[in-house]
Order: structure tokens, then C-alpha cells, then sequence
């Protein structure tokens, strides 16, 4: 009778760890299923001439020329910009910082503002950048928008990476006479440096992905050339991806998928190398 | 005086670059606050212009919404509606698989099933919400459509599962987190009781856990609320107060958008809608982070 | 208006030679809990003085005072002076870096930085200023450290390749470098085996010729063979102070004798 019951609890236990694995394991299937679609929808447009051609009225004739090129803009700048600032942030918030109110505040603050929806950046990027600075709907515009919506990625991330680096090897420079910054700069950073650019790398991969911050700013959608300087207006591969999308044209919708394909890539790319660096780093470590 | 035999040449020099050096980092770890106070200030202030000519009270209770159209009435309900519809949807979703990835990462899975499982999670977080809105666009609403046929082409229940899909990542990593926060003696207690895992799972680790998962589900509702492309794409653009999710709906979000993309002049009240509906947006997703963040700056002091 | 303070009263006439640091009535406090009480005592120039003392007695805290390691610690408080070389170490216009660019240090665990043994010896000096021949400089700090022999053929490998042992000889090269007068040990051979603990008392008598050296050690034959004066401090405070010999044979007060004949610690 005991031993009956005993034997109910632990099939309990057998179906609630099979129910449990098989919703964890739904994560995968999702992602084939999703990933299967856009292939087949995608895979026949795409070619060179996608590649190569500006967008058009023509679904056969189009490309996503500018914004592939936008997009490269965009993020080439959103990096350029936003990893000395992010990494110097931490670095002051993770080496420098007094423990205090103000210091406090900030760090809550940056936790808090990696939860604001992204479109509010845009919101926040088309008043100050776009109409109060006057940048205009160009690419610099853009890149400060993204800029300021991954900046809290990018500290978290590279706070985390100097906290990795022991304190043992602090102390040494300072023993040795150094100032926090040449103790920083010389000694902390490069051992952080990978834990680093994996953050920054997937802060990026988040910008290329990103929407709405780029439609609230009027980023064109229909461009057909490549923007030439920071001040040239300018399309992004989501962009277009959300134009192609929001037509009812079935031949649109698979042009879009196309894009997706592209965009996908980019971004298995670009987290090919956070993993490569991150194991690199660890086998060189020991 | 003597000169001090620790006054060394350079000292003045380097003490001012250090300085230099530490207000400039200073200053970009300051930047957030910037970031901060001008999203604040440019919201209120534009918000402000909207509410001379709109009353709070007409915005926050009225139950229609046609900015765009005569006769205009600018009730920010169903918006409001419409976001808690996906909200809800997308919850029903990622609160049941999200726990339950968790609990089988933190409880059950190998080290090995953790690290296929992981990565992959982490690839699902990874995809943009634009990819998700084709997703349901061209996937998910066909396949609704061919099980209820009444089904419009922009529709709610659409959304709502791709927003599912998107935060369900989020949700379960954040729980995963909790679940292992809670130290391995407890578990053993249980166990040397005679416990079944499943009644040290649910009994013992789900409760010392709760008020982690409980927050992790808070940030996930935020950021359901805040997400953009997937439900400008799929749930359409028509504000209504409706409880079917077959029917196409309009959050606060898409409004913003629909906006933004159309030709409102600037100035207009039309056009300073969407400050009156990203302030409301942002107080609500503030106001939620901010909760869930205090309930999970508790909840990690008490297992340290 | 530093330079009188050496003929101090409280300071303990243990040294005929120059003294080189002066701890003169030292409070150091964690929070509110007192780590260090009221302990006064100098330190003459080349010669090498040990702290002893069961752990916890606040030994390493007292060591780390020396070139102010100890403001990296949050909340931790001090009173009381430290001269070095009649100069008070934490007077207000006195910056800590120029401190321990005079006052080097070698750590418990060897910490060298994941870079060349050639840059772990460089970078010091090129810090600091040095102008001269690095490349000598290194050379001969890794000789003093009698490192030279065993890496010289590989100066551009990781310090990490490196033995326990080697690693803190390098370490101690490290800071032989800065041609400080003063080096602080913290228990430099606790991670090592007895051989490599061998080599490194046997380099700290050489070095005692240029350098004024204080080691803090739980190893009580360690202070009995390297040292010529012994500090012996219990829970926070100063017991016994004096030449090795007399600490080690004669001890003057009780609590002494029962630790150096090891009935506690």
C-alpha cells in the first residue's frame, strides 16, 4: 500500500520532468520551425542581384543595396561611438567610482534604462538628435539614437568583465606604484578585454536588429543610394525587411523573408565570433 | 621645511592627468543620468502641450480613440486594451513554457543539456522582433486562420504568441536564476525527508524562489508592453476595446509608429499624441522595472 | 615640520641603525572593529624584520599600512602616524603612489600580471618615469632575484609558464625593479613548497644589503632563521618587539614564550 504510493510519486516525478524537458526542448523546435519558414519563403529571391540592386516598385528588381550599406553605416558608427563610452563608463563605475549615493543612482539608472522600450529611444533620439541638434533623418542621427539604447548593454557587459579580472592583479600594479588609470590601462583591461568585446559584439547584434527606434526617426524607406558621410540620409536592413513585410503583396513578403536571410546570417556571424573570442579567451587563460 | 623625501618630481603632474582622466570617465558613466533626465523632460514636455488642449481625465477614461479622424476623440483606453491583450496573450505563453524550461534547466537537465539548451535560448533572445512580426505575419496567422476560419488578417492572438516566443527567453533565463539562487542545502533537507524531486521542486525550491520568478515574470510583462515591430506588423491598426483576439486590435506602441510613419504634421495635437501615449508607455514600463528590480535586489540578499 | 618627529618618544630604541619607518601609536579599524591597536614601533634600515603572530592577529593589516594597500579596503579607518623616513606616509599633501613607488611589496600568493616575464619586470619602471636602459634594469632585477639564470633565455614567455616558486621571484624582481628601500612580504612562501621557500629565504639575506626588508609570516622558524628583529603581535596589539635571539630565546613577556615554543596559533 505504502510502497503503491510511493511508486504514484515517483511517476509523478517522471511525468513532470518529461512534461518540463519537452516545453524546454519546444525552444528549438520553435526555432527550426521559424528558421525552416523563412527559407523557403526567402531562399529563391535570394541572389547577386538582391544583393546589388536599390529597392524598387518591382519586386523581381529588388534589392537591398542602400540599406545593407545603411546598415553597415550605421552600426560602423553605433560602434565607434558607443564602445569607448560604454567601456569607460564601467570602468569608472567598476575602478573608480566612490561608493555613494550619486555612484549608486547611476548604476540603478543604467539598470533601469536597459528596460525602456526601444521605440522610446526613438522618441528620445527624434527630438534631441533629429530636431534639436539638427542632424537631420541621417545616419549620425541614427547611430546617437542606437548609441544611447545599447550604452546600458554595453556597461552591464563590460562591468561584468572587469569584475572577472581578480583583485590580486590590481593590487600588484598598485604595489608597484601605479595610478588606478595605468593600473587599469595596462594591467586590468587587457585581461578583461575579451569578456569585453563579447558584450559589445552582442550589444551590436542587438543594434542591427533594431526597429522602431530607426522608424520613429524617419530613417527612409525608400532610398536608392548609399549614404557617402554621417550627414546622408539613410535605409536599414530591418527597415526595409518591415517595409517589404507590411505590403499585401505575397512576391514582397517573400522579398522580405529574403532580407531576413541576410539579417540572420549577419547576426549568426556576429555571435560566431563573441563565442570564438569567449573560448579563445579561456583557453589562453589557464 | 624640509623637503619631503616623498615628494616626487612628477607627482603634481600626474595627479592632474589622473584626475582628468577620472572625470572624463565620470562623465560618460554620467550620461546615463542624461539619458534619463531627457527622456523625462522631453516626454513632459511635450505631453504637456498635448494636455493643454486634452484633458488628463478625457486621455486616461475615454473608450475612443480616432486622433486621426473626425469627429477626433482621444481616449487612450483602447490602447491601453489593446497592449494588455497582447500582454496577457503573450504571458499565457511565456509564464508556463518560461517556468517550465527553468525548472528543467535548474532542476533536472546535465550540465551538457544546459549547454545545448542555453545557446539556444540565447539565439531565440537574439532575433529581431521585425523577423518575429513576418513570423506571425506570414506563419502564425495562417495557420490560426486555417482553425478558425472568422480569423482577420491583423489580429491580436497572432501577436500575442510571437511576443510569447520573444520574451519566453528572458523569462526562462531570469528564473533559471532564481531556481539556482536557491542554495543546494535546502534541496538536500528536503530530500533526506524522503521527498520526491518533484515535491522538492514544487514545495521547497518554487516557494524559496517565488518572489525571483514572480519579478522575472513582472520584467517579461514590461517588455511585452514596450515591443513594437511584431505587433505594429501583426495585430493591425484599428484601436478597439475587444476581448476576441481574432480581431484586429492597435497598441500603444503600433499607434506610435502608425504616427510616426504617417504625414501628421508636427505641432499638431494629432501629432503630440503619441508624447501623451509614449509617456504613458514609459511611466508603465518604468514603474514595473523599478518594482521588479527591488523585489530581485531582496530576493538575491537573502541567499547571500 | 615632519623632521623632528623621529626622536619621538614613543618610538622604541630596539634599532642602533637609521630607522626607516616609524609606526607611532597606530589604530587601524575595519568598520568600527578594531584590526590594529595602538601599536608603535620602527623599523631600522637594512635589516630584516618579521611580524609574527597567530591569524587574525592583524599582522598582514599592519604590513599593508606600510604603503597604504590598506586604501583599497572599504571602510577601513586609521590613527596614529607612519614616517617614513621622518615623513608621514599619510599626510594629507602626500600621495599614496609616490608611497609605494618607495615601498614595494611582494604578496602572499604570486600575482604576476598574464603578460611576458620581460613586461612583469618592465612595466614598473616605465611607469614610473625611468629613463635609463630597461632592458639593464630588468636584467639586473631578475639577477637580485636570482631569477636571471633560469629565464633569461625566455623573457618573452607568459610569467604564467612559470613555477610557483619562480613566480614569486619574479614577483620580488618586480619590485626590485622600482629600486624601492623598503620591501613588505606578506607571507611570500605560504603557497610555496619547501624547496622554492629554501631559495627565497635564502635570497632575502642578499637582498638585506641593499634593501630594508619586513616580512609578515605564520612560519615561526622562518622568522627565527631570516630575520634579526621579530615583532610579536596578538590580537591587534604589539606584545613584543626586539632582536630575533632574544624574542626567540629569551622573550620577555609570557605570552611570547608560549607562542614562539608553539602552545597556540
Amino acid at each position: 500500500m505504502s510502497s503503491d504510493r510511493l511508486r504514484r510519486r515517483h511517476a509523478t516525478t517522471r511525468c513532470f520532468r518529461l512534461l518540463c524537458a519537452a516545453v524546454a526542448w519546444a525552444g528549438i523546435v520553435i526555432l527550426a520551425v521559424l528558421l525552416f519558414h523563412v527559407t523557403r519563403e526567402g531562399i529563391r529571391w535570394l541572389d547577386l542581384q538582391f544583393l546589388t540592386a536599390f529597392p524598387s516598385r518591382f519586386p523581381e528588381q529588388a534589392g537591398i543595396k542602400s540599406a545593407l550599406w545603411g546598415t553597415v553605416w550605421l552600426i560602423t558608427l553605433t560602434a565607434g561611438i558607443s564602445i569607448p563610452v560604454g567601456v569607460a563608463a564601467a570602468i569608472y563605475l567598476e575602478e573608480f567610482s566612490p561608493r555613494n549615493r550619486l555612484s549608486q543612482l547611476i548604476e540603478v539608472n543604467i539598470g533601469n534604462l536597459a528596460g525602456v522600450p526601444s521605440i522610446v529611444y526613438g522618441i528620445l533620439g527624434l527630438v534631441l538628435f533629429v530636431r534639436f541638434l539638427a542632424l537631420g533623418r541621417s545616419v549620425l542621427a541614427g547611430s546617437l539614437t542606437m548609441t544611447l539604447l545599447i550604452l546600458p548593454v554595453i556597461i552591464i557587459a563590460a562591468r561584468e568583465a572587469l569584475r572577472a579580472v581578480p583583485d590580486s592583479i590590481r593590487h600588484a600594479a598598485f604595489a608597484l606604484g601605479a595610478t588606478r588609470w595605468q593600473a587599469v590601462r595596462a594591467q586590468v583591461l587587457p585581461v578583461a578585454l575579451p569578456g569585453i568585446l563579447t558584450g559589445v559584439i552582442l550589444a551590436l547584434s542587438r543594434a542591427i536588429g533594431e526597429t522602431a527606434p530607426l522608424v520613429m526617426i524617419g530613417a527612409l524607406t525608400y532610398v536608392a543610394f548609399v549614404p557617402e558621410g554621417p550627414m546622408d540620409a539613410f535605409t536599414a536592413l530591418p527597415i526595409q525587411i518591415f517595409n517589404w513585410a507590411s505590403r499585401p503583396q505575397e512576391d514582397f513578403h517573400q522579398l522580405a523573408a529574403a532580407g531576413i536571410i541576410v539579417l540572420l546570417v549577419t547576426l549568426l556571424l556576429m555571435n560566431a565570433t563573441a563565442v570564438w573570442i569567449r573560448q579563445r579567451a579561456e583557453r589562453t587563460g589557464r | 621645511m624640509a623637503k619631503s623625501p616623498l615628494a616626487g618630481a612628477g607627482t603634481r603632474k600626474s595627479r592632474t592627468k589622473e584626475e582628468l582622466i577620472r572625470f572624463v570617465l565620470f562623465l560618460c558613466a554620467f550620461l546615463s543620468i542624461l539619458t534619463t533626465l531627457s527622456i523625462i523632460a522631453i516626454l513632459a514636455w511635450e505631453a504637456y502641450s498635448f494636455f493643454r488642449e486634452v484633458r488628463v481625465f478625457d486621455f486616461l477614461s475615454g473608450t475612443r480613440w480616432t486622433p486621426l479622424l473626425e469627429p477626433r476623440s482621444f481616449g487612450v483606453l483602447p490602447l491601453v486594451a489593446g497592449t494588455l491583450q497582447i500582454v496577457i496573450g503573450a504571458s499565457l505563453i511565456a509564464i508556463p513554457v518560461g517556468l517550465a524550461s527553468a525548472i528543467y534547466l535548474a532542476e533536472f537537465a546535465s550540465a551538457g543539456v544546459r549547454r545545448v539548451l542555453k545557446p539556444v535560448l540565447e539565439i531565440l533572445a537574439g532575433i529581431p522582433t521585425v523577423v518575429y512580426g513576418y513570423f506571425a505575419l506570414t506563419f502564425v496567422t495562417p495557420l490560426i486562420a486555417a482553425i478558425f476560419p472568422q480569423t482577420q488578417i491583423f489580429n491580436a492572438a497572432s501577436a500575442s504568441i510571437v511576443v510569447g516566443i520573444m520574451v519566453l527567453p528572458m523569462t526562462a533565463s531570469l528564473c533559471d536564476d532564481a531556481l539556482r539562487a536557491v542554495p543546494e542545502s535546502l534541496r538536500q533537507g528536503a530530500f533526506a525527508l524522503g521527498a520526491t524531486q518533484f515535491e522538492v521542486t514544487l514545495r521547497v525550491v518554487l516557494p524559496a524562489a517565488l518572489s525571483g520568478v514572480m519579478a522575472s515574470f513582472v520584467l517579461a510583462a514590461s517588455r511585452a508592453i514596450g515591443e513594437t515591430m511584431a505587433v505594429t506588423l501583426a495585430a493591425g491598426a484599428t484601436p478597439k476595446m475587444t476581448l476576441n483576439p481574432l480581431q484586429s486590435i492597435q497598441t500603444m506602441t503600433a499607434y506610435i509608429v502608425q504616427v510616426s510613419l504617417g504625414d501628421t504634421p508636427v505641432g499638431t495635437v494629432e501629432y503630440q499624441t503619441i508624447f501623451a501615449v509614449a509617456a504613458l508607455l514609459f511611466a508603465i514600463t518604468l514603474s514595473m522595472n523599478i518594482i521588479a528590480h527591488r523585489v530581485l535586489a531582496r530576493f538575491r540578499e537573502v541567499y547571500e | 615640520m615632519n623632521t623632528q618627529t623621529t626622536s619621538d618618544a614613543q618610538i622604541s630604541s630596539v634599532a642602533q641603525s637609521r630607522s626607516v619607518l616609524d609606526v607611532i601609536d597606530v589604530t587601524i579599524r575595519y568598520g568600527t572593529k578594531p584590526a590594529i591597536q595602538n601599536v608603535s614601533l620602527s623599523i631600522p634600515q637594512h635589516r630584516i624584520t618579521a611580524i609574527i603572530g597567530p591569524s587574525g592577529c592583524g599582522k598582514s593589516t599592519l604590513l599593508r599600512a606600510f604603503n597604504r594597500m590598506n586604501d583599497f579596503i572599504p571602510n577601513v579607518g586609521m590613527e596614529g602616524r607612519i614616517l617614513y623616513l621622518g615623513s608621514d606616509i599619510y599626510a594629507r599633501e602626500v600621495d599614496p603612489v609616490e608611497v609605494r613607488r618607495r615601498i614595494g611589496m611582494v604578496f602572499q600568493k604570486p600575482n604576476p600580471f598574464p603578460k611576458s616575464i620581460l613586461q612583469n619586470v618592465a612595466w614598473g619602471p616605465s611607469i614610473n618615469g625611468f629613463t635609463g636602459n630597461l632592458e639593464d634594469r630588468v636584467e639586473q632585477s631578475l639577477r637580485r632575484a636570482a631569477l636571471w639564470e633560469e629565464v633569461s633565455d625566455r623573457l618573452h614567455e607568459s610569467a604564467l609558464a612559470l613555477s610557483g616558486g619562480q613566480q614569486q621571484r619574479l614577483c620580488i624582481a618586480r619590485a626590485l625593479a622600482m629600486e624601492p628601500d623598503v620591501i613588505l612580504m606578506d607571507e611570500p612562501c605560504s603557497a610555496l613548497d619547501p624547496v622554492s621557500t629554501a631559495r627565497i629565504e635564502d635570497l632575502m639575506f642578499e637582498l638585506k644589503e641593499r634593501y630594508t626588508i619586513v616580512i609578515v609570516t605564520h612560519n615561526m622558524q622562518q622568522a627565527a632563521r631570516v630575520s634579526s628583529l621579530t615583532a610579536f603581535l596578538e590580537n591587534g596589539s604589539l606584545v613584543e618587539y626586539g632582536e630575533t635571539d632574544q624574542v626567540f630565546t629569551r622573550p620577555r613577556n609570557q605570552r611570547t614564550e608560549e607562542y614562539v615554543t608553539g602552545r597556540f596559533g
